[in-house]
């Protein structure tokens, strides 16, 4: 299975993008656990890209490329803005004090954590984020 | 489905909100917008309730740990109630709340408050 889906890219739209998500994958009768991480990568993916990432007075668009093969789900994100790899962002500290700790700079780690494979790729004029996660939930705790 | 945010009435300093729906980066400035007075105001404990949450980003992640904060840094507590397992995994990956706070049941959350409160008053009498 493969589709790809194409946005305008600006929040205002990242509604429309996630139930288009939601739905392919819902008829592909993936767990509801993995849609809701499949959901939220796209939102973080998405968000980043435009906060850092977005030209001003631009159109961008954004394409997300879903492929299901075997127990394995990738999500591709390809957008034409400034050149930004998230993956070159610090990790939060965790563990430091509640007072100490930043509010921000949780999504990326999120992301990181939830997928099984994570790489970015600067090709030509686009940002290319390919992500993959397993369809099955790991057996969680009884 | 959208966020929706019921406040409940204080009682004794701790106060409950019940959170369903989505929070994400279209609804989490809502639930700031309807915790700003309750942070403002002189209750000790809040609790989340978050039995109908079905979504959460990092943005709502920051929300809740911006008002556990807030409560932190006047001696304050944010616990979490009843999270469905798709919201626990998410607060487990970026320790948004210590383990020890997040109940399974607002009862049993209701119960740590109480054992808290007992011990506030007896050393009160200590005194």
């Amino acid at each position: 299975m493969h589709i790809l889906l194409q946005v305008p890219q600006e929040e205002g739209q990242l509604g429309d993008l996630v139930a288009a998500i939601d739905g392919v994958l819902a008829r592909e009768g993936v767990h509801p656990g993995v849609a809701h991480d499949v959901q939220l990568v796209t939102e973080e993916v998405v968000c980043n890209a435009l906060d850092y990432g977005r030209i001003e007075g631009r159109q961008h668009e954004i394409s997300v490329g879903i492929a299901i093969e075997g127990d394995l789900i990738t999500l591709e994100f390809k957008d034409d803005c400034v050149a930004f790899n998230p993956l070159e962002r610090p990790d939060p500290d965790l563990d430091a004090d509640i007072a100490d700790r930043p509010v921000g700079g949780l999504g990326v780690h999120l992301v990181r954590q939830l997928a099984e494979e994570i790489s970015y790729a600067r090709e030509g004029v686009h940002n290319v984020l390919r992500v993959v996660l397993r369809t099955e939930p790991p057996g969680r705790p009884a | 489905m959208n966020l929706s945010v019921q406040i409940q009435p204080a009682n004794n300093g701790s106060q409950r909100v019940a959170i369903g729906g989505r929070l994400d980066t279209h609804s989490y400035q809502e639930l700031d917008r309807q915790l700003a007075p309750l942070l403002a105001s002189a209750i000790h404990s809040l609790v989340l309730d978050l039995a109908n949450l079905e979504y959460i980003s990092s943005a709502g992640v920051r929300s809740v740990f911006k008002a556990r904060k807030a409560l932190a840094a006047r001696g304050g507590r944010l616990l979490v109630a009843h999270p469905q397992p798709q919201i626990q995994k998410v607060f487990d990956v970026v320790k948004a709340v210590p383990l020890n706070e997040i109940f399974s049941s607002m009862a049993e959350a209701d119960a740590y408050l109480d054992a808290m409160q007992q011990k506030v008053l007896r050393g009160d009498e200590d005194e």
